[in-house]
């Protein structure tokens, strides 16, 4: 098929103009997609091979093609696998719903490579040893759009550099952390000079773009790097800033996006983010249909799918993933997380161990291992390494609202209250996190200060019954003892597939303690239902038994009641005599006369 | 990728509870401080005589030493300013000496280009703290004490650059840089946006190369040179200037001063929220929320900022996030240092408490009572005794703030107040309030916690003026109560609360007294002195906040701290407010002109304007309405930007009585609906406006003569006040039911709301109102026959002497043509005899009516006096008493004054 061999050869243009300049993430993420294109001729290594070969500027290129090698001797075998799961959608390789993709231009990149080249050769050497102030020098007076673009590149990085530097020297009394970027004010300016003149390619746009955002104007930010990705839609890095700056569906509904195939992974990973789960998968099962073997893909969809509580699936994927890709370490902190919820300790411990050996400095890395002695129980350990996380990342959202666990396990509420606040700050939609504060402050007794933020988890979180239920409790607890609220939050509990039947139960329960009994009946019947269908047994069926019994008994609807009673017979207790009881009121009130021989007959 | 192509060694910086590692040093070394420094030795050199070099008198030396022991201790603003500044500062100290001062300051910071300059230069400094030797000490030698403040500063300073990294003094370095070089740029336009990059560029390396660090200042340059232009630090206050964020260095002063800046500005915002616009002031905020993530005082301040500018929903995400991360270990009122000890358990109560008073400042009465109940249970749990008072005295404020008639519905759970009190039947809200209240006294008292025990005290002040005690125990022997107010008791509670100004010492008030209030006015009025051009525009900001920083250039600043002055003088309003109560003019007066000459400073501009419209309700009604007119005029421009709740509340009364006096009932109606909007309870309940909008709106049916209407809205008001135990109102309503039986002829149902209403005001002490009750209860009598004549004649002569020594103008005639009327009534009284019996008093009130324009009560006495006239026969006088009835009564019947005071002017 001949687009697969397009894509292809789109990808591998892409790989080797990122890398020429120095892009190395997003051309790591180009490559991995490249080799994840399933092969439409009979499978040939050579391909990977040649892709390998055909980029000889790739930093890493001898290592990149053995693992490429080593990727495909263990895909032989799995293939099978995951035909099955992407069988359904192996047919509609096109796009969604009939949207044709528009074909840009692989821009050509034979810009000024005579006289000058050496000296961008030298410069991508510093800069590749990390030296970027010199890249930036030898660059300097060079006019060519690839030379500019390195030069601001090194200075942006450098001032990167430096700005993460002096966030540890500057650690004042107050903890100020004011360090700036100090070359954003000069880069800014020059490449606005140059954006008007026309004289920056998509790559400039790009790096303009994340300036922009790095000094707080993030509308103008988002439309630069729009036009960098019209312009130029292989370059990863600027669809994930465009993602990192739509936080909400609104900015994504109103960007003005060329249609091209990257596009779909950014809807994707946006729909991910704004947790549109179902649709998310869907483009992710669509673009399968043709990277077929792209890990990322593969991560993705386990990440939604772990969102959605399919833990089963999910953690299927992840195994498959580090099977064929034993040293990952992207997302592994999701499967951790998979298994932390599975409590399969064993499983943790391996995927553990085998990323400390792998890169115990990644922020990932601590999350799992912190996840491990989360679950050992050991959560001062834990706690220690969650810290290590942060401090690799201080914007590791998940790490934040996890150590919050974790304080509140160690009973340590202030630092909890502290860390969960932290997650909320870097993303005030992060539902867990003011779940999470809600129910620190429900523990310490303030139920009434706990109610502001089961508000807006549930405001964020609408369809989680879990959030509902707590809100509920709170209302219902001793000193608020506001039950019509509470009965409100139950029924939205209960209308949003209340998994563990909470919701019902206190629903029936604190109808029939306000005395209404209608309502009380409607919802032990609809308890009963799902227990019924749950195969449950225990108190509570119990107790809607009795009281089912002793309604419809008020209510004269005798036969009811006999069938309810009936079914209590089959418990032992206090409950079974109390069903006898009821039986033989039913069967006098039945009759109309007193029945003296049901006495007698009695066990 | 940015972040990833820098490796994972990146992401510096460690959580706030890191055990504050480096947060134990003292305070940054900034350039700033090296130029004071620098000041400081040019002003202490060692060994040198009474005057060193540049100094050409003792007093000129002195003033230095003043300028720098301000410059340390200001809180005008929390970040330091740049040199420029200072320099204009200096200038302003004084005389030539100055000028050669600032040369020298800029040349010699100049000259310090390396590290290694910078170590020489705190090697210098440790000189001047050196004692001298004592063999050769002379009488007249300067030397700087080490311990005196200027001493400690220099230690400090000289302590945080030995604690400096390198990278540490070449930060100092670059800043240093950039401090200087910031006046040069100052007057620079802004670079073209088609510059040279190229060459510019270049020149920007190379500079690079040579001196490391000064490029990356460089570019902060050419930020902050655009910014200059717009106005220069000093004029920009917030209000007028939102742009002043990337101004200079952004370096912070010392914490003590921030902490400073930031108390002064709360102070501030609850004195007078409306010259705080909300959003410029967040933006400040938010400035100093980004220097200084870690000092969560400021998300406080947000808080107070939108609370004051009524808005909910981020008042309340501010609460919660200060709280979250302060834990309530900020301390909010025990300014003490708690130990550290308990950090683990954190004082969340603290945050319910705020919590409520902010949902009793919207309104929500019952989401601010669930909230002090929760910490109430809280502080017991957590054993803060501290906090359970305040949280006492909150709710107790909330209850008699708000119209709840009882709690049961409210509170409505097993912790209820009536239960926890110990005695087991359920008590009336007033009775909850006297206990919580009691409550609250005995733990602040022995707590020390002065300023809450001053609140109680003014609050059981206010209780004990409005209601008679009952005994708490509905069964028992029952001892025998006078069902009285006690005037005395009052007293006790008011002079009790204005001891606090004795006594601040111990609720580590007097720590807060140091805030550095005086040094910062020394310097703003420095500034004025200066830069006449901006006396204009501090001009208007002076006229809000009083005279008080004029007053400060020259005097000692005040001893006391704010808050004790504020309820100090606030128990001197509520002295003015028992004394309208009980009815002595003079002494409303007396207490509120005091108030408003001693408190003004401490006071919020509500408070103010309610002092002053005190004053000019008294003159209404002792020197009519023009004089009222006039000086409510100069109040409404002294108010002008203030919630002007108070003063527009006091025009419409005003306006109301004067249109009812002028039979002007049109615009009497206007101006009563204008009363019922605002008590609408759009913008919460509040029980004594509605209760008064609807006492006027029966006056103004009354004086339309619609007499079953006004009886039917008085009848419901009465039902509100009794329900909500309004007594005082009570005794107001009943009076009016008497009035209105009286005017529609039906005297006999008057006499008992007469009585009913004179036996509340005997019970709660109303004299006033209780002469004029019994001025009623006469006029009553009157009506029914001339037989009745020499009843009501001894009631009026009972209640003469209160009447006249401290009842209005209105009060005063009515009373006059009482007695005439008493007279001419009585059968066996000859007017022939004695006619100035009659004819003084009707005259009198004739005279005082006039004022008043009264035109229906003078008509009357016009009437009267023309009849008297008439039997005496003294026609011309007669004549002349005839005209003026006359025109009274025409003025009555035509109200000829068609302009709406409503919408022009007054």
């Amino acid at each position: 098929m001949t687009f697969r061999e397009n894509y292809r050869n789109e990808l591998r243009a892409a790989i080797r103009q990122l890398s020429d300049r120095c892009l190395y993430s997003a051309a790591k993420w180009t490559a991995e997609l490249l080799v994840g294109i399933d092969p439409d001729a009979p499978p040939s290594s050579s391909s990977g091979a040649s892709a390998s070969r055909a980029t000889p500027y790739s930093s890493s290129s001898g290592t990149g093609g053995g693992r490429t090698l080593h990727l495909h001797r263990h895909r032989e075998g799995s293939t099978s696998r995951r035909r099955i799961r992407s069988g359904a959608v192996d047919v509609i390789s096109t796009p969604l719903a009939g949207v044709s993709y528009v074909s840009t231009p692989i821009p050509d990149d034979g810009d000024g490579f005579d006289g000058s080249g050496d000296a961008y050769l030298l410069a991508k050497s510093y800069f590749d040893c990390r030296e970027y102030r010199r890249a930036a020098h030898v660059l300097r007076g060079q006019a060519g759009r690839k030379a500019v673009f390195l030069r601001c590149y090194a200075l942006y990085m450098a001032g990167e550099k430096r700005k993460e530097e002096e966030m540890i020297e500057l650690e004042g009394p107050l903890g100020k952390c004011n360090a700036m970027n100090s070359e954003l004010a000069s880069l800014e300016r020059e490449l606005s000079t140059f954006r008007r003149t026309g004289a920056i390619d998509s790559f400039g746009l790009y790096l303009y773009g994340i300036i922009l955002r790095d000094k707080g104007c993030e509308s103008l930010a988002t439309s630069i790097l729009v036009e960098s990705v019209n312009s130029y839609p292989w370059n990863w890095s600027a669809w994930s800033e465009l993602l990192s700056l739509c936080t909400t569906s609104d900015i994504l509904n109103n960007l003005n996006i060329k249609n091209h195939w990257m596009k779909d992974f950014f809807l994707a990973n946006a729909y991910q983010e704004l947790k549109m789960h179902e649709e998310a998968l869907r483009r992710y099962e669509c673009l399968m249909g043709v990277f077929r073997f792209s890990d990322y893909i593969q991560a993705q969809i386990a990440t939604v799918q772990y969102s959605m509580r399919e833990l089963d699936d999910a953690e299927v994927i992840f195994e498959e993933l580090l099977r064929t890709d034993p040293y990952r370490v992207d997302s592994m902190d999701i499967y951790s997380n998979l298994l932390y919820a599975k409590e399969s300790l064993s499983s943790l411990s391996f995927l553990a161990h085998r990323v400390f050996l792998t890169d115990k400095y990644r922020p990932e890395s601590c999350c799992i291992i912190a996840n491990y002695y989360s679950l050992k129980g050991q959560h001062e350990k834990s706690v220690l390494y969650f810290r290590r996380a942060l401090k690799l990342n201080r914007k590791y959202l998940s790490a934040w609202t996890l150590m919050g666990h974790e304080y509140v396990e160690m009973k340590n509420t202030p630092a909890a209250i502290d860390a969960y606040r932290r997650a909320v700050d870097i993303n005030p939609r992060d539902y867990r996190a003011w779940y999470g504060l809600g129910q620190t402050y429900e523990m310490m007794g303030m139920p009434f200060y706990a109610l502001h933020y089961f508000k807006r988890s549930s405001y964020l979180q609408p369809s989680d019954a879990r959030l509902w239920i707590a809100m509920a409790q709170c209302y219902e607890s001793a000193p608020l003892q506001m039950l019509e609220e509470a009965i409100k939050c139950y029924t939205r509990a209960a209308n949003c597939n209340d998994m563990e039947g909470i919701a019902l139960h206190q629903l029936a329960k604190l109808h029939s303690i306000l005395g209404h009994s209608e309502q009380a009946a409607f919802y032990y019947k609809k308890d009963l239902e799902r227990m019924e269908a749950e195969e449950r047994q225990g108190s509570n069926m119990i107790e809607a038994l009795l009281f089912l019994a002793k309604h419809c008994k008020a209510m004269e609807r005798f036969d009811e009641a006999e069938v309810y009673c009936t079914r209590l017979l089959d418990y032992t207790g206090p409950e079974k005599e109390t069903a006898k009881t009821i039986l033989r009121g039913l069967k006098i009130a039945q009759s109309g006369y007193p029945l003296m021989d049901v006495d007698h007959f009695a066990p | 990728m940015s972040r990833l192509a820098l490796g994972g060694g990146g992401g510096g910086g460690s959580t706030s509870k890191d055990g504050g590692g480096g947060g134990v040093g003292v305070f940054d070394i900034t350039p700033h401080k090296i130029a004071v420094c620098h000041l400081i030795q040019v002003f202490a050199p060692p060994a040198q005589q009474a005057v060193p070099f540049p100094f050409q008198s003792i007093a000129q030396h002195n003033r230095l030493g003043l300028f720098l022991f301000s410059l340390t201790r200001s809180c005008e603003d929390f970040l330091e300013p740049p040199l420029e500044e200072l320099i204009n500062q200096l200038k302003a100290v004084g005389g030539l000496v100055t000028n050669w001062l600032s040369e020298h300051l800029r040349s010699s910071l100049l000259a310090l280009s390396s590290p290694d300059d910078l170590f020489n230069f705190f090697d210098k400094l440790r000189v001047v703290l050196a004692a001298p030797e004592v063999a050769n000490v002379e009488d007249d030698q300067i030397f700087l004490d080490p311990n005196s403040h200027l001493g400690i500063f220099l230690r400090c300073c000289i302590l945080a650059f030995n604690l400096l990294t390198f990278e540490g003094v070449c930060h100092l370095l670059t800043n240093l840089g950039a401090y200087c070089n910031s006046t040069d740029s100052t007057y620079e336009l802004p670079e073209d946006d088609d510059f040279n990059n190229e060459s510019e560029m270049h020149d920007l390396l190379d500079v690079f190369d040579k001196y490391g660090h000064e490029y990356g200042s460089e570019t902060h340059l050419g930020e902050s040179s655009s910014l200059h232009l717009h106005a220069p630090k000093s004029a920009c206050n917030f209000d007028e200037d939102n742009n002043f964020t990337e101004d200079n260095l952004g370096i912070l002063r010392s914490r003590w001063q921030v902490e400073g800046y930031l108390n002064a500005q709360a102070d501030f915002l609850e004195k007078d929220a409306n010259s705080f616009p909300l959003n410029s002031f967040n933006a400040v905020l938010m400035q100093l929320q980004k220097i200084a993530p870690d000092f969560h005082r400021v998300q406080y301040l947000q808080y107070l900022n939108a609370l004051h500018h009524d808005d909910y929903i981020s008042a309340s995400d501010n609460l919660h996030c200060y709280f979250d991360y302060s834990a309530g270990m900020e301390g909010l009122f025990s300014r003490s240092s708690s130990p550290p000890s308990d950090i683990l358990l954190g004082r969340y109560e603290t945050a319910l408490l705020c919590l409520g008073t902010m949902h009793c400042h919207f309104g929500h009465s019952k989401k601010a009572l669930e909230a002090l109940t929760e910490a109430v249970r809280v502080s017991q749990q957590n054993n803060d005794d501290s906090c359970l008072a305040y949280t006492l005295a909150a709710i107790s404020n909330l209850l008699s703030e708000i119209g709840i008639s009882s709690t049961v519905g409210i509170i409505g759970s097993p912790y209820s107040f009536g239960t926890s009190t110990g005695l087991g039947t359920p008590l009336s809200t007033q009775q909850q309030l006297l206990v919580l209240l009691k409550r609250s006294l005995r733990r602040a008292d022995s707590l020390k916690l002065i300023s809450l025990l001053a609140f109680n005290h003014l609050a059981l002040a206010k209780f004990d003026l409005k209601h008679v005690k009952r005994p708490l125990l509905s069964f028992g022997p029952k001892s025998s109560t006078r069902l009285r107010t006690c005037p005395v008791d009052v007293c006790k509670e008011l002079w009790l609360s204005s001891n606090v100004l004795t006594e601040f010492g111990s609720d580590g008030l007097s720590l807060s007294n140091d805030n550095g209030a005086f040094s910062t006015s020394w310097l703003k009025n420095l500034a004025n002195a200066t830069s006449p051009w901006l006396k204009n525009s501090q001009k208007s900001r002076h006229s809000l906040i009083n005279d008080f920083d004029v007053f400060q250039f020259h005097a000692q600043p005040s001893p006391v701290p704010g808050s004790v002055l504020q309820l100090t003088g606030a128990s001197y309003l509520l002295r003015a407010t028992a004394w309208e109560h009980y009815g002595s003019a003079p002494l409303v007066r007396m207490n509120a002109l005091v108030y408003v000459t001693c408190f003004a400073d401490a006071a919020s501009s509500s408070e103010l304007s309610l002092a002053y419209a005190k004053l000019i309700q008294q003159l209404a009604v002792f020197k009519g309405y023009s004089e009222a007119f006039i000086a409510l005029k100069l109040a409404e421009e002294k108010f002008q930007s203030v919630s002007r709740s108070c003063i527009q509340l006091l025009r419409l009364q005003l306006l109301h009585e004067r249109a009812l006096h002028r039979g002007h009932l049109q615009i009497a109606g206007q101006v009563c609906d204008e009363f019922g909007a605002l008590a609408s309870s759009v913008s919460g309940v509040d029980m004594d406006l509605k209760t008064e909008a609807s006492l006027r709106h029966a006056r103004t049916l009354l004086a339309s003569n619609q007499f079953s209407e006004a009886a039917a809205v008085a009848n419901s008001l009465f039902c509100t006040c009794y329900k909500y135990n309004m007594q005082i109102e009570n005794a107001t309503v009943l009076l009016l039911l008497a009035e209105i039986h009286k005017k529609s002829g039906n005297a006999v149902l008057g006499l008992p709301y007469a009585l009913a209403s004179l036996s509340f005001c005997k019970s709660f002490n109303l004299d006033l109102l209780e002469a004029s009750a019994t001025l009623t209860l006469a006029e009553l009598w009157l009506s029914l026959g001339s037989n009745h004549a020499k009843r009501a004649s001894s009631l009026v002569h009972r209640s003469l002497p209160m009447i006249l020594g401290h009842g209005g103008l209105e009060l005063r005639a009515r009373a006059n043509i009482v007695v005439a009327k008493c007279y001419l009534s009585d059968p066996n009284f000859s007017i022939s005899e004695d006619p100035y019996v009659v004819l003084d008093p009707l005259s009198q009130a004739a005279e005082e009516l006039q004022i008043l324009e009264y035109h229906e009560m003078a008509a009357e006495a016009f009437y009267l006096m023309a009849l008297v006239y008439n039997n005496l026969g003294m026609f011309e006088e007669r004549e002349e008493a005839a005209a003026s009835f006359r025109k009274h009564a025409i003025a009555l019947e035509n109200p000829q004054d068609e302009e709406n005071p409503l919408t022009c002017g007054v």
